[in-house]
């Protein structure tokens, strides 16, 4: 075997050894757990399995907004962590014989999937935060997939690793690098930071000065909110609306014109809006609750609604709102933005807003709402 | 300990099984798995050479430990704002991408560059 071996790269560098892979593992462990929980949280909201569409929260108002807004720092975070574990790793790569025994093959294997579905997971999750989609897979239903593809190859990673691990926290041997190593964490902790503090400013107001790197930034904005989808993209433009009235299904259906909605008592919110691609915005919202619009059709409280869009085709177009969001005195089939008539972007004639609500949940452009 | 291993290793599996589950229906599959081989590849034959070659040159460096926190910190930097540069076109929703991307991220590494300086100094007077 000896003499079969191909002149493979020498590695005297120090720090590729397992403490400090288990010191970055243990941060980079940590994003990834808490990007998988606030995805997993997203999802549920998004598509709740029936016996839970009555337990989602509609307090706190900004839940959404604060796990998003998590959701993707923790994984901006971990594009550094993963890049600086690989750093670690790397010699590994070139271990010779490429494998010992057939546990050994089974771990090599084990490595290379949580290492290729993490980078294929992080770095196409950074690019759809973009809304480019370069690829030919449908981005949502992949990225749900993988994330529990990652999040099984490292407990099973966790499993296999665990004797080292314990190694690294129990003996405190003389370690002659250890100088060394603290800068090396050191180092990556700055990069860690400068990554989140150039961008967490999209969700995070207090931070919004410093958000020179996010693809978005709240204050560039129509009527004071970013967009997401536009209505150029759904389609819809201002000859949509044309003799618009609101359709309201329920024991006692009727049809309100635009003017017969704004002559109903108003209600002023404060609420965000939230997006699972990380950004976030508050903004002064105005219109009819829900529950009015439900009342006046015969409908009692404690009932769900379906809205639907003028939109031609989307895969949010029609929504379901579950009956606590409906109850809700604060979820408005809102009229204005900020005090002034919807932009086409943003919804006009009407558009739902509801708190701790995901934001492609926030239906534009409604034209009917149907008591369930 | 041995319980604690294999309880967490099967249920990781069990985990990859639900991944796969959910994974393999998809249309375009044969995308993801180039895309995963891509992003190996990437890494591998590209990112990490690139990386240990950069980690070599300054290996000799006086204060190295800062020069390195300080190229670590720009890579992070450069690595999350790749995309954005790269991207083609303008976005047909005026609300991303809003920011001079180019510009803004001279900016950080100059930061950077000048947090580094300032660090160096310091502990040369000390």
């Amino acid at each position: 075997m000896g003499r079969m071996k191909p002149t493979l790269p020498q590695f005297r560098g120090r720090l590729h050894d397992p403490r400090t892979a288990v010191a970055i593992g243990r941060w980079l462990g940590s994003a990834v757990v808490i990007c998988f929980l606030t995805g997993l949280i997203s999802h549920v909201l998004q598509h709740p399995p029936s016996w839970m569409t009555g337990l989602l929260p509609v307090r706190p108002v900004w839940g959404y907004r604060f796990t998003q807004g998590l959701h993707v720092a923790s994984g901006l975070a971990a594009i550094v962590l993963v890049m600086a574990k690989l750093w670690t790793v790397y010699p590994r790569l070139f271990a010779w014989p490429p494998f010992r025994s057939l546990p050994h093959l089974v771990e090599r294997l084990s490595v290379a999937l949580l290492v290729a579905a993490t980078v294929f997971q992080l770095f196409t999750g950074l690019i759809n935060i973009l809304q480019w989609y370069p690829w030919p897979f449908s981005f949502t239903q992949t990225h749900y997939a993988v994330a529990w593809i990652v999040a099984g190859s490292l407990l099973l990673h966790l499993a296999v690793k665990a004797p080292l691990i314990r190694e690294n926290w129990r003996k405190r041997k003389a370690d002659v690098d250890a100088a060394d190593r603290r800068a090396l964490l050191a180092g990556v902790g700055a990069a860690v930071g400068a990554v989140t503090l150039t961008t967490v400013g999209q969700s995070l107001s207090a931070l919004r000065g410093f958000d020179l790197l996010a693809p978005r930034n709240p204050d560039v904005a129509t009527q004071g909110m970013p967009i997401n989808r536009t209505a150029a993209a759904a389609q819809v433009t201002y000859a949509s609306s044309d003799g618009w009235a609101l359709e309201v299904a329920g024991p006692r259906p009727y049809r309100i014109t635009l003017a017969e909605l704004e002559a109903l008592p108003q209600r002023r919110v404060r609420l965000p809006i939230a997006c699972v691609e990380g950004w976030s915005a508050d903004a002064w919202w105005s219109g009819v609750p829900i529950r009015d619009l439900l009342a006046r059709a015969g409908a009692p409280p404690g009932t769900a609604v379906r809205v639907e869009s003028l939109e031609v085709w989307g895969y949010y177009r029609v929504m379901e709102m579950p009956a606590q969001y409906a109850d809700d005195p604060s979820t408005l089939l809102a009229l204005r933005l900020n005090d002034e008539v919807l932009s086409l972007d943003h919804g006009y004639p009407a558009r739902i807003i509801a708190p701790n609500r995901p934001g492609v949940l926030q239906t534009k452009w409604v034209s009917r709402v149907e008591a369930l | 300990m041995r319980t604690l291993r294999v309880s967490l290793g099967a249920a990781g599996i069990a985990l990859i099984g639900t991944g796969l589950f959910f994974l393999l229906p998809l249309p375009g599959l044969l995308g993801v798995v180039f895309w995963f081989a891509g992003a190996i590849a990437l890494h591998d034959a590209l990112i990490g050479p690139l990386v240990l070659l950069v980690g070599l040159l300054v290996a000799r460096l006086p204060d190295r430990a800062v020069v390195r926190g300080a190229l670590i910190t720009m890579g992070g930097l450069v690595l999350i704002t790749i995309p954005a540069l790269l991207r083609p076109g303008p976005s047909p929703n005026p609300t991303v991408l809003v920011q001079d991307y180019g510009r803004n991220l001279l900016i950080c590494l100059a930061a950077v560059a000048v947090v580094a300086v300032v660090l160096v100094l310091l502990r040369r007077r000390r």
